[in-house]
């Protein structure tokens, strides 16, 4: 109670909490709002907002612009969603481990978070969907792989401090296995700074994904944002409302989920949230 | 006219806090040429009165009433810019912990230096005359150090220094000793005494200690719950205490001489022991070649309790870690019954976890905050394979003996007191039913009266479940209240064991008397 009392107190996170409610929502309706494929052609092309019962215009083969959106924000979605979770996975249970089990192993784990880290993800995410052929699947494992090594090095943070918690010694002492004390003892402890991070996670691979469509690396059956500002791109002067559109809608995403994160540290760090 | 006076000062809580007054209608008075302790337990609200005098007070908490006059003039009304002349210049304030009262990026040189400066006062030798006042060897080569090269007992006497830099009337000191080891204590309350002495400043002395009062109070105010509760001379209050909360803080503080105690069922040196130690040595990889437990020797017969006392960095808490393998010594035998514990691996250790169990200082730190009280009880059991239900039932009888309601294992550890929370660390050790227990420093981060009752519950628990204990401290005091026999260890060596009353009555090594004599309120005690 005392969370959802400190979290609300934070207008920019109610707000972001706002705007990422109504994109979902946007995104779960889209097939009833605009029930036809986005790629099929709905009328005149380069139409303005407005015109033809074109909400956000058309585009230059006469598609719905508004209807792109709504099935993109779908596809954005799920692509932050699932690829943080897969990032996540691999970044909590590498530092958890690193961070628990110490020596070798530690300097192991953390040298191959390092090598990660030195490789600029962008090129590494191209790189690897180049190879795998884009598809959702190839896209949401470049950007997991890119993403997870700043999720081992603060997992492994929490895990070294928290590993020496007189807590965790009488779970050692009790006899607990070291499984147990992972996931029982230490990690609903280091929680809180995890959601913060997965939540600035989403927003950078809503950004990457739609980076990779702009370049033209998304997967082809799926309407994207990144996609369309691409296909935007070279009509920017004569159809603007084919590229401001989805921009707008990444950049209200993207600033929705930082906002919320922001909130969620502010709430989940005692100290900070009582001094509001 | 007083130095200091403080009168029907009253600083309430924000709303929503537990009680609506922090302090409530507080006066007292401070002479030139006294000391004047204020006691209390935590909560008591004796560090928001001289907060309330330094202008220190957190935003949260405002002054209500009152008034606080300094030399006959109201403080309360001084302009900011006044507050800062006074602070440092008239009054001087030393503080509970010395390492985090220092700016660890600054020489001491600078920061005693810096207190001079901020006034206006010219510099020139003093740092080196001060240094060498407060007692310091080698006051040039130490001018040259940073915070993190000294011992605590140096920090905290270049604390005294920069609070005696500009010779002010009167000195605030806010507990500290508390965090210092014995000897040191007594060191410094030494010190802080011929200063006094010397200069007739009048002191403002906090502690929760009344052997600290003992030692060196003129006047003592006792505080509870926000209010002056009594308030006297040292010897009245000492010998004749009016208020029953004051009674129970004198009743609370251990006495120094062992009381008798029942012979232990086994002989402890001829009988076969539980545990006995052979040679363990411990070394921390990076901190030189000196040995954290160097050949550390011990025995411990059924149903004793032996004591292993020292002072910080003496090695006591690593061979307790030892026992129990958190920590993992590199040479040495740790038998229990017949089997050397030591060489086992994780796995091989798994059987002896339920034998051998642990209570550990912190009780805030020792209890998972994420878990039910009720789960953390039962989740030894359970790791053992003794099935959910069954230990959970077990959990709630475990609270009722360690005289906890039942409703306590539906609740998170932050809702407890900290007697409390030390009370469910025990139930969640009691819940292996182990033959040996181990108790390192229980009772040392507890207020005395709780720490009086924890005593007596383990002392309770030991003789109805014939447990042996292992009993590590760092008080002599509460050493002598609760072991049958005692060890003293000093930089990793044990020096000295013995029955408890042999070993206080006549100590054989050097350290063990310093340690004795520096219980403070011993002497005074016992004239």
């Amino acid at each position: 109670m005392s969370f959802l009392h400190a979290f609300t107190r934070n207008r920019g996170a109610v707000l972001g909490l706002i705007i990422l409610a109504l994109v979902a929502l946007m995104a779960a309706t889209a097939s009833v709002v605009f029930p036809f494929s986005p790629w099929d052609m709905q009328g005149a092309p380069f139409a303005h907002p407005g015109e033809e019962g074109f909400l956000l215009g058309s585009d230059s083969l006469g598609r719905d612009v508004a209807a792109g959106i709504a099935h993109g924000a779908y596809v954005s979605l799920l692509i932050g969603a699932v690829s943080t979770l897969v990032g996540l996975a691999i970044g909590v249970s590498l530092g958890a481990i690193a961070g628990y089990a110490g020596g070798l192993m530690d300097d192991a784990i953390m040298r191959v978070t390092e090598i990660f880290q030195t490789v600029p993800s962008f090129i590494l995410a191209v790189v690897l969907v180049a190879i795998f052929r884009p598809s959702l699947a190839s896209i949401v494992a470049a950007i997991a792989i890119v993403s997870w090594p700043p999720v081992t090095r603060v997992v492994r943070a929490e895990f070294l401090t928290l590993r020496n918690r007189e807590f965790v010694q009488a779970a050692e002492v009790l006899g607990r296995s070291r499984f147990a004390i992972i996931v029982h003892e230490i990690l609903p402890n280091a929680l809180s700074p995890i959601i913060v991070l997965a939540s600035l996670m989403v927003a950078s691979a809503v950004l990457l994904e739609s980076a990779l469509s702009f370049l033209g690396l998304g997967d082809p059956n799926l309407m994207s944002w990144g996609f369309m500002i691409g296909s935007g791109r070279s009509v920017i002067r004569l159809a603007w409302w084919m590229s401001v559109f989805p921009g707008l809608a990444i950049f209200l995403t993207v600033l929705a989920l930082n906002l919320v994160g922001d909130g969620l540290a502010d709430a989940l760090n005692p100290r900070l949230s009582r001094r509001r | 006219m007083s130095l200091l006076r403080i009168e029907n000062l009253t600083v309430a809580l924000p709303q929503g806090a537990e009680r609506p007054h922090a302090i409530s209608d507080v006066s007292m008075s401070l002479d030139a040429g006294e000391i004047l302790c204020i006691v209390g337990e935590s909560g008591s609200g004796k560090s928001v009165s001289v907060a309330a005098t330094m202008g220190l007070l957190p935003a949260a908490l405002k002054i209500t009433q009152g008034r606080i006059l300094l030399d006959g003039t109201d403080i309360l009304g001084f302009s900011p810019a006044q507050m800062r002349d006074m602070r440092g210049k008239r009054i001087g304030m030393i503080f509970q912990e010395p390492m985090t009262a220092l700016n660890p990026l600054m020489r001491v040189r600078d920061q005693v230096a810096e207190i001079m400066q901020v006034h206006g006062a010219p510099v020139g030798n003093r740092v080196l005359e001060l240094l060498e006042a407060v007692g310091l060897p080698n006051p040039a080569t130490l001018a040259r150090a940073y915070p993190h090269q000294l011992s605590g007992g140096q920090r905290q006497r270049v604390m005294i220094a920069i609070a005696l830099a500009l010779e002010p009337a009167i000195l605030i000191a806010d507990e500290p000793t508390t965090a210092l080891d014995v000897t040191t204590q007594m060191q410094v309350l030494h010190l802080i005494r011929n200063i006094q002495q010397r200069r007739g400043m009048g002191v403002l002395f906090i502690t929760h200690d009344f052997g600290v009062v003992a030692e060196i109070a003129d006047r003592v105010v006792v505080m509870q719950q926000g209010a002056v509760v009594e308030s006297g001379h040292v010897t009245e209050i000492l010998q004749n205490p009016q208020h029953p909360y004051t009674l129970k803080l004198i009743a609370a503080v251990p006495h120094t001489t062992p009381p008798p105690r029942p012979a232990p069922p086994g002989h402890p040196i001829t009988g076969r022991p539980i545990l006995e130690l052979v040679g363990v040595t411990k070394t921390y990889r990076g901190r030189g070649a000196v040995p954290a437990v160097h050949q550390a020797s011990l025995r411990i017969g059924r149903g004793e309790t032996l004591g292993l006392v020292g002072e910080s960095g003496s090695g006591k808490s690593t061979l307790a870690r030892a026992i129990v393998r958190l920590v993992i010594p590199e040479s040495g035998a740790i038998r229990f019954h017949d089997t050397d514990l030591r060489p086992l691996s994780r796995g091989q250790w798994k059987p002896f976890r339920k034998r051998i169990q642990m209570v550990f200082q912190d009780p805030a730190a020792s209890l998972n905050p994420r878990r039910r009280v009720g789960d953390i009880i039962a989740e030894g059991p359970v790791a053992h394979g003794e099935p959910r239900h069954k230990a959970r039932a077990r959990a709630i009888e475990l609270l009722r003996l360690v005289q906890l309601d039942p409703g306590a294992a539906d609740r998170f550890p932050h809702e407890f007191s900290g007697g409390q929370r030390q009370r469910i660390g025990i139930a969640r050790a009691l819940a292996m039913e182990p033959e040996l227990l181990i108790a390192d420093e229980p009772v040392s981060a507890l207020d005395v009266s709780v720490q009086a009752q924890i005593l007596e519950l383990l002392e309770d628990l030991r003789v109805r479940l014939n447990l042996t204990m292992l009993f590590i401290t760092h008080d002599l005091r509460v050493a002598a209240q609760i072991c049958d026999r005692v060890a003293v260890m000093r930089r990793g060596i044990i020096v000295e064991q013995g029955p408890t009353a042999e070993v206080f009555a006549n100590p054989t090594h050097d350290y063990t008397r310093a340690l004795l004599d520096s219980i403070p309120g011993r002497r005074k005690n016992q004239t």
